[in-house]
Formats: structure tokens, sequence, C-alpha cells
């Protein structure tokens, strides 16, 4: 069994990772109570921005600034214009239609990325942000500034996500269209600008976590396409609804990952974290259904 | 009210996240690439067809003047009877080793427009797979029953060797191929010119046990034949008396931060840490270590042949230079110019456009085959059967490459080593450069020692650097 010093550097890089997880995590929540989508194409769009700004790092000589904004706008306009063109389309359908319609965007880029970006002959690609070089240490553990970005972004984004639903108009009429979309329609909330604020905030978060994701993870198609796994699964356990708890989903299933690591027994299962925890929080939510407690 | 109706969605929507959640894990899991199953370098996809056949017409300019030593005839397209030869190669998202065959292709191309093999074009058939062994099956009776194809060339594919070699075997077909599967190597029918991921993970263990490490850490890819490869790297540590943890990853690695960490907590300051993995897969490890500062925290990181590719050595930057060794199994194209390697990249300019990685190990080995099979079928008087071509194959002895430390020879053996010497070639500011020139790999490996005792040692190649 690993000694606790040797636990320290996997609590960090959990942290880290569960930071991105939170924000990816909170992206969806919010995106699913104003529209009632559950965006599957999240981590594809991600993984076109990040390809995009290492293009243009690498092939362009663009500075890296650039490169990142490129990257966030990409992922952006890629969802606001999903959203606005198959989005009003699709508002009455089944959310199983409305989920396998961005499972349909995903396999387009996915497809896209295998074909722009291809790794045959031994091709590998990275982004490195400034933030890797420099950081702290904590006891024995080193910390770059990247993990710290990855956790506190995900703080950030899920409390200012947070206050913003509670606090604003615009959250009011997302929380308000979560419920029921029709009514608050009727009521006068401009449906179709609330929806388009939900698909650009997700998008540019989309863009956020996969510039993050390609520095703490990797710069690969596949790779970050399905990441997204870990930040649903979180969503999941929140039920779809809590930003609170997403966020905290997802720090655990960051924490719980990495610190699988060292234990020899278990290391090579624990990229069923995410679904093992999903599953435990099902069976939890159906139990307490069943005891009638909601 | 409300939250009835958040309550009745909510019902249709979690069996629907987590029904997403399994069906992304499957495509995770399926797309995933392979190191342990990696010749060379890479994985990715290029885009080739699923089967062409083509006699090559040259495709790029025709002022290369070097290009006309592949034929014996320069500038005479050869218009004889078309010599079929086929190959199987997968492709699919993720992993892809068409450059291997396209490299070939380009070599035949070349042939044929320079006088082709005595007087006859080679017609060559490329059948991709996508790791299904039906499929794989069926393309092996494709190339047999439809294109009658008398010979197997540039073959690279995860499970072609397990699935096909009792055909090939029972229709006396001698494969030259780019070997993955065990079965590329301890068969009477399939000769490979790469060492493939065991003999080339032996090489990288060897190279850091020459440095006196205290401990090895090799740590690959959780694909099947992860005992098989590992076996080799276990058996010369243990001979050397020095500790080894042997370690597997899931792919694509999901916290490279984490896995970084592991590997050098087991290593210790005096060990080592020696990847087998896909060049993506190996780099996005490296960086985690380097940006954890860990590069330092091992006396040395050793990595099989996928990483001796330029694309990592400029992503890496200096800081690994001489702190990473990589196993090399065929010449170092940068550093090297005999005629051979001339030859190779002026084929490459002039006729592989397809080849989409350039030069690297890829297109090495797809030259290299391709240039046994032509000096081969050049030795054949009468008709080109099935018959006459595998026999020329197997007759091939002590054949010098000038891709490779030793001579290549085929021959009737119950397995094939036939490259089992390497070099080591380390990052030197986004090349890789030698660091050790051709050694060979330790008889202490079981099958290494088996091979040279039914083959005997082939003499270094005179090319070698």
């Amino acid at each position: 069994m690993p000694t606790w010093s040797d636990l320290q550097p996997f609590i960090v890089s959990g942290l880290a990772l569960g930071g991105v997880y939170a924000l990816s995590g909170v992206g969806l929540v919010v995106l699913y109570r104003a529209t009632g989508v559950v965006y599957l194409a999240f981590g594809a769009v991600g993984a076109f921005g990040a390809l995009i700004g290492w293009s243009l790092i690498h092939d362009a000589g663009a500075p890296g600034w650039l490169a990142w904004l490129v990257c966030i706008a990409t992922a952006t306009v890629l969802t606001l214009a999903y959203g606005m063109i198959f989005g009003p389309a699709l508002a009455k359908r089944d959310p199983l239609v409305k989920a396998v319609a961005t499972l349909g965007l995903t396999l387009i880029l996915f497809g896209a990325m295998d074909l722009l970006w291809t790794t045959g002959g031994g091709q590998s690609r990275s982004i490195a942000l400034p933030t890797d070089n420099g950081g702290f240490t904590v006891g024995q553990v080193q910390v770059n500034w990247t993990q710290v970005i990855g956790l506190g972004a995900g703080v950030v984004i899920a409390t200012g996500t947070a206050v913003f639903l509670r606090y604003t108009k615009l959250g009011t009429a997302m929380r308000a269209m979560a419920n029921d979309r029709e009514i608050t329609a009727m009521l006068g909330v401009p449906v179709r600008r609330v929806e388009a604020a939900a698909w650009l905030g997700c998008g540019v978060l989309a863009g956020i976590a996969g510039l993050l994701l390609a520095d703490l993870v990797a710069l690969d198609a596949t790779t970050l396409t399905f990441l997204v796994i870990s930040s649903l699964a979180a969503a999941l356990i929140a039920r779809l609804r809590s930003i609170a708890l997403t966020f905290a989903a997802a720090i655990v299933v960051g924490l719980v990952h990495d610190l699988l690591t060292p234990v020899q027994a278990l290391t090579n299962y624990r990229d069923m974290t995410p679904f093992v925890l999903a599953a435990v929080a099902l069976l939890v939510i159906s139990r307490h259904r069943v005891m009638g407690v909601d | 009210m409300k939250m009835n109706t958040h309550a009745a969605r909510m019902r249709r929507t979690i069996p629907l996240v987590a029904a997403a959640l399994l069906l992304a894990a499957c495509s995770s899991s399926s797309n995933s690439t392979s190191s342990g199953g990696t010749p060379s370098a890479g994985s990715g996809s290029s885009g080739a067809s699923g089967s062409s056949g083509s006699t090559g017409a040259p495709s790029g300019s025709t002022s290369a003047v070097s290009t006309s030593q592949c034929g014996t005839k320069p500038g005479v397209q050869a218009s004889g009877t078309p010599i079929a030869l086929g190959g199987i190669v997968t492709n699919q998202p993720g992993t892809s080793f068409t450059d291997i065959a396209n490299m070939a292709q380009a070599y035949f191309n070349c042939v044929n427009a320079n006088g082709g093999i005595n007087g006859h074009p080679v017609k060559y058939y490329i059948e991709t797979e996508q790791t299904n062994p039906a499929q794989i099956a069926a393309d092996a009776r494709q190339l047999v029953q439809s294109d009658h194809v008398v010979g197997i060339v540039g073959n690279t594919s995860i499970l072609e060797c397990t699935i096909d070699h009792s055909y090939w075997e029972k229709l006396g077909i001698a494969i030259i191929t780019s070997g993955i599967a065990p079965e590329c190597y301890s068969t009477p029918d399939a000769a490979a010119v790469n060492m493939g991921p065991r003999y080339s993970s032996d090489g990288a263990v060897q190279y850091a046990l020459s440095q006196h490490v205290g401990k090895v850490v090799f740590d690959q890819s959780n694909v099947p034949g992860t005992g098989y490869i590992g076996a080799g790297p276990a058996a010369l540590a243990n001979a050397a008396h020095t500790p080894i943890v042997q370690l597997t990853e899931n792919v694509p690695i999901s916290n490279a931060d984490s896995v970084a960490i592991k590997e050098v907590q087991d290593a210790g300051p005096d060990g080592a840490v020696v990847l087998n993995f896909t060049p993506p897969e190996a780099l996005i490890i490296l960086q985690a270590a380097q940006k954890l500062g860990l590069e330092d925290r091992v006396k040395l990181w050793g990595c099989s042949t996928p990483c001796n590719t330029d694309f990592l050595a400029q992503a890496l930057g200096p800081k690994w230079n001489s702190k990473l060794f990589v196993n090399a199994e065929l010449t170092p194209p940068d550093s090297t110019s005999t005629s051979a390697m001339n030859l190779y990249k002026a084929i490459l300019a002039q006729y592989g456009k397809s080849v989409s990685g350039g030069v690297g190990s890829f297109s090495q080995m797809g030259f290299t085959e391709a240039e046994i099979a032509v000096h081969a079928l050049e030795s054949v008087t009468g008709a080109y059967t099935t018959a006459t071509v595998n026999a020329a194959f197997k007759a091939v002895k002590e054949f010098n490459t000038g891709m490779l430390c030793q001579l290549w020879t085929y021959g009737s053996y119950p397995l094939h080593i036939p490259n089992n010497e390497d070099y080591t070639v380390t990052p030197d500011n986004g090349k890789m450069t030698q660091a050790q020139g051709c050694t060979p790999i330790s008889s202490v490996d079981p099958q290494i020692a088996a091979y040279r005792a039914a083959a005997g040692t082939a003499p270094t190649a005179p090319t070698a650097p």
C-alpha cells in the first residue's frame, strides 16, 4: 500500500483534473437546465478548438494567446451554431433525440479531426501553456500553475454559475425554462435568446476545458472527445440539476481516479471511477425514490 | 407541478445519460491506440483506400535522378505481365499503418518506371482492416482468390499474423512483414524487417541496464500481448540481478500526471523508467513528467522504437537531451547518407505522396520490405508463381538492406527474428541522434536465443553506422 507521502502528488493531480471536469460538468448542467439537451459533443468541440489552436501555433506561427482565444472561439461558434440551427427544430423532441443529435455532431467532428490531424507516421502534438513552467512546492509535492488554474477554474466557474443562475434575470429565465419551456415562453421570456445564451456559455466552457485538458491530459482527438465521460458522470451524480453537487462530484471523480493510481490491485480499473460513482449515485437516488424521498 | 415536470424529465434523461456513458466508454476503448501493438511508430489514420491495385505510373516529378537506381533499366516503363503482390494493413481511427504499405507501393512504382523486374511490373494490392478477425481472414482470401497475388509484402496489422499465419503456411506463402503480433516472429512463414514491441523493449531495457541502473520500471499500454512483450525485459533484468516492476496503462491515458508520478515513485532516483507506448501516449507521459519536474528524479528514461520520431523530439525540447534513450530498429535517417538511404529519400520525395508521415520508421520499413521483395524477385527465372516467388523470398540470405544493423536473412527456420541488433538514439534539440551504435539484443531473451540457435547470428551490415 502506498504511504501518505506517496499519495500526496496524486491528490494534487486529481484536484487539477477534477477542477476541469467540474468546469465541463457545470457547462453541461447549465445547458441541460436551459434547453433539455445533454450535450455529448462537449469534448469533441473542445478538441476541435484545441487542434485548430495547435495548427495556428505550429503551422502559422501565431502567438500562444491568439491560439488560445481561437480555441475558445472555435468551440463557442460550433456550439452556438449547432444550438441555433438544430436547437429550435429539436426543442419539442424527446431528450433521447436531442442527445443522439449531439452524438451525430460528435462523430462528424471526430471524423474531421481524424482526417485533418492524422497521427499516422508517428505524429504527435501538444499544447504547452506558459503556466506549466512555474509553480511551487508543497512539502515534497511539485505543483505547477496549470494545475492551480485547473482547480481554480472549476471553483470560479461553479461559483459564478450558481450566482448567475440565482441572482440574474437571465439565470432566472434559464431556471424557469428548465421546469417548463412552454409556460416560460407564455410568460414572455424570450426563449430563443435564453437558449442562445446557454449554448454560448456552454461553448465557451467547452473551449476552456479543451484548452486546459489539451495541456493537462493530451492533445489527441480521441482522448479529448471521450474525456467528457467523467464530466457527464459528475453531472449525472448531481441529477443534471445541482451546480454545487456537480462540482463536488467532479472533484471526487478526479481525486478517486488519481488516488487509485499507485494502488497496484486497482490501478488498471481506475478508469471505471466515473461509471462506478455514477452507478452508485443512481442506485442511491432510485432507492430514495422508492422510499418516497425525492 | 414544477417538481413533477423536472422529475419526469430526469426519469427520461438519466438512463439516457447512463447509456451514453457506456457508449462513449466502448468507443473510447475501441478507438484507443495500442502501443504494445505498434510495429515502430505512430497511430492515427491516413486515409488509404480499402483495396487498391496499381501497376504504378510515377506520380511525382521525373527529375529526381537518384530514383533510377531502383530498377535495372532507368526510364523504361515495365510492360510485361504484372507480378501481383499484396499487403494487409490496419487502418482505423487512432491506429494506422498505411504509411508502410504506401511506401512499399512507392518503391514498386519506382521499379515499374525503371524497367520493372525482368521487364515485369509489380501490381500491388493493399487491403485495409479494422482489427476485425473475420475481416482480416477475408482480406487474405480476397488477395489470394480474387486478386491472385503470388506473394505478401508490407503487412502491418495488429492481428494479421495471429489470424492468417496458418492460412499462409497452408498455401506455402512466406510473408515479408512489419511485425506486431507474436506470430510474426514465432512461425515458419513470417519474417519481419522490424523487431516488434518485444525485442524493441528488450533493446531499451538492455540500454538502461548497461548504464547500471538500480531498478527498472517497464510500463506499457494495457492491450492484448503485454505478457508476451514483458517477458523479454523481465528476462534481461533478472539476468542482470536488477529488480524490474512491470506496469500497464489503459489507453488513451486519462491523466498522464498520475502515470508519470507512479513510474518515478516506483523507479527511485537510481532507477530507469522504460516506456512502450505509441508516440502520442509516450509524449504525454514524458511531458507530464517534465511539467512536474520529474525528468531528473530517475537516472534515465527509456523507450521502445515508437518514440523514435522527430515529432516527439521537437515536442519534448532540450530538457530530454541525453536523458531519454530510445531504441531504434532501423538506421537513423537524419545522420545517414548511404546509397540505400539516399534512394529511400529520393523515392519518398518522388513517389511517396501518400506517405503521410514522410521520413520515419514506418516509411523505412515499407521501403525495406519492398527492397527485399524486389531483390528476391529478380532472382526468379521462369514464371512468377506462388511457388517460385515464395521460394525466392525464403532464399534471401544475408541481404544488405542499408536500413538495418544486420544483413537480412529469411531462411527455413521455425521462427524468424532476422532483425535483432539495434541502435539507441536520444533527443538533441528537436532531432533524434545516435547515442549507441549497433548492439545485439541479448540472448538472455529466450526467443532471441532460440532464433540464434536455429539461424545463427547474421553479420553486421557493412553500411551500418
